[in-house]
C-alpha cells in the first residue's frame, strides 16, 4: 500500500525521525509506519517495517565498496508487501540504514516509556 | 503514541535475533547428528546409528520448539540456513567426542540467550528456555556417560560397546523429574 505521508500525517501521523534524506512517521489510527524517502511514502505494518530493516541491514556494503563490477553497483530492495521498489546505490543505503536504525531507536524509546508508564505524546 | 511494537509482539528485537540464531544451532545440530547417524550406520554400528538417528529429530524438535515460540509471540521466525556439516570421522570415540563438543556449544548458547532475557525483563523466554536448560543437563549428562564407556569397555568388545552406547539414559534425579 503506498500512501501519501501529507494526508496521512495531516491528520494522525506522528513524525518519530528526520534525517537530512527523509523521515518515518507513525501514525496510530492505521498502526502503519510511513517511510518518507527521496519523495516516496510507504507505508508499512510494524512487522513489515522490522523486516525491511533487516533487509537493508544486511547488505554486505563492504562487498559493494569493493566490488567493480556494475551487478554491485546497486541494490534493488523490496519492502515486504508493497509496491515499492527501491534501487538503491551504496551511499543511499547508508541513508537509509540511518534512517531506519534512528526510526527503530525511537520506537523503542517509546515502548521504554510505556514500561515505566510514561508517554512520548507530551513529547512529540 | 501507541507503542506499535510492543502491540506486535512481546519479544524484543534482541531476544527475537537470539532465538533465530538458537533455531539455526539447534538445526545445525540436528544436521550433525545426521551425518553421525550415517556415519554409525554404513561403519556397522548400528545401536549407535539409531542413538543418533533419534538425536537428530530431537534437535529438530528443539529449533520447532523456539520456532513456534516465537511466532506464538508475535515475532519472526526464520527458517534457517544450514551449512554442510562434516560427514566423516577418524572413529566411533571421535563422533561421540563430537556430539558432547556440539552439546557443550548449545549449553553455551542458551545461557547467552538466558542472559539476555534478564536484561529484557523477559520473563516468557526466560521460562521457555529453562526447559533447555534441564534438557542440556541431560544430554551432556548422556554423551558424557558414552564417552566414559570407551574407557570401561575393552576396544575388541565393539559390538557391546555400541550396543552399550545406545542404552544411556538420564534419570534427570536433581530435579525429581
Ligand atoms: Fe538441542
Ligand atoms: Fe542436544
Amino acid at each position: 500500500m503506498i500512501v501519501s505521508a501529507r494526508t496521512t500525517s495531516s491528520a494522525h501521523a506522528v513524525e518519530i525521525f528526520r534525517t537530512e534524506r527523509g523521515a518515518v512517521y507513525q501514525c496510530d489510527a492505521t498502526q502503519r509506519l510511513i517511510l518518507d524517502f527521496w519523495d516516496t511514502h510507504t507505508a508499512l505494518s510494524t512487522r513489515d517495517f522490522a523486516q525491511f530493516r533487516r533487509m537493508v541491514n544486511t547488505i554486505d556494503v563492504q562487498q559493494m565498496a569493493l566490488s567493480t563490477g556494475s551487478a554491485y553497483d546497486v541494490e534493488i530492495l523490496a519492502p515486504p508487501r508493497s509496491e515499492r521498489c527501491y534501487v538503491l546505490t551504496l551511499c543511499e543505503i547508508i541513508h537509509l540504514r540511518e534512517l531506519l536504525n534512528g526510526s527503530q531507536l525511537m520506537l523503542d524509546l517509546n515502548s521504554m516509556l510505556r514500561e515505566c508508564g510514561c508517554s512520548l505524546t507530551s513529547i512529540a | 503514541m501507541k507503542d506499535l511494537v510492543r502491540l506486535r509482539t512481546s519479544v524484543k528485537e534482541s531476544v527475537e535475533l537470539a532465538l533465530n540464531q538458537q533455531i539455526q544451532m539447534e538445526m545445525v545440530s540436528s544436521s550433525k547428528y545426521l551425518a553421525m547417524a550415517g556415519w554409525c550406520d554404513r561403519n556397522g554400528f548400528d545401536y549407535s546409528a539409531g542413538f543418533f538417528y533419534k538425536q537428530s529429530e530431537e534437535e529438530r524438535s528443539h529449533a520447532m520448539k523456539i520456532f513456534h515460540y516465537l511466532s506464538d509471540q508475535g515475532g519472526t521466525a526464520h527458517s534457517p540456513e544450514v551449512p554442510a556439516v562434516e560427514q566423516e570421522f577418524d572413529s566411533l570415540r571421535a563422533v561421540f567426542e563430537g556430539a558432547l563438543e556440539q552439546e557443550i556449544a548449545v549449553t553455551d548458547s542458551i545461557n547467552r540467550i538466558i542472559v539476555i532475557c534478564r536484561r529484557e525483563n523477559d520473563f516468557a523466554t526466560d521460562e521457555l528456555m529453562k526447559w533447555f536448560v534441564k534438557e542440556q543437563m541431560e544430554e551432556e549428562y548422556i554423551a558424557r556417560r558414552c564417552l566414559d564407556l570407551f574407557d570401561q569397555i575393552p576396544a575388541d568388545q565393539i559390538f557391546e560397546l555400541d550396543k552399550q552406547l545406545a542404552s544411556v539414559t538420564y534419570d534427570g534425579a536433581p530435579f525429581g523429574e
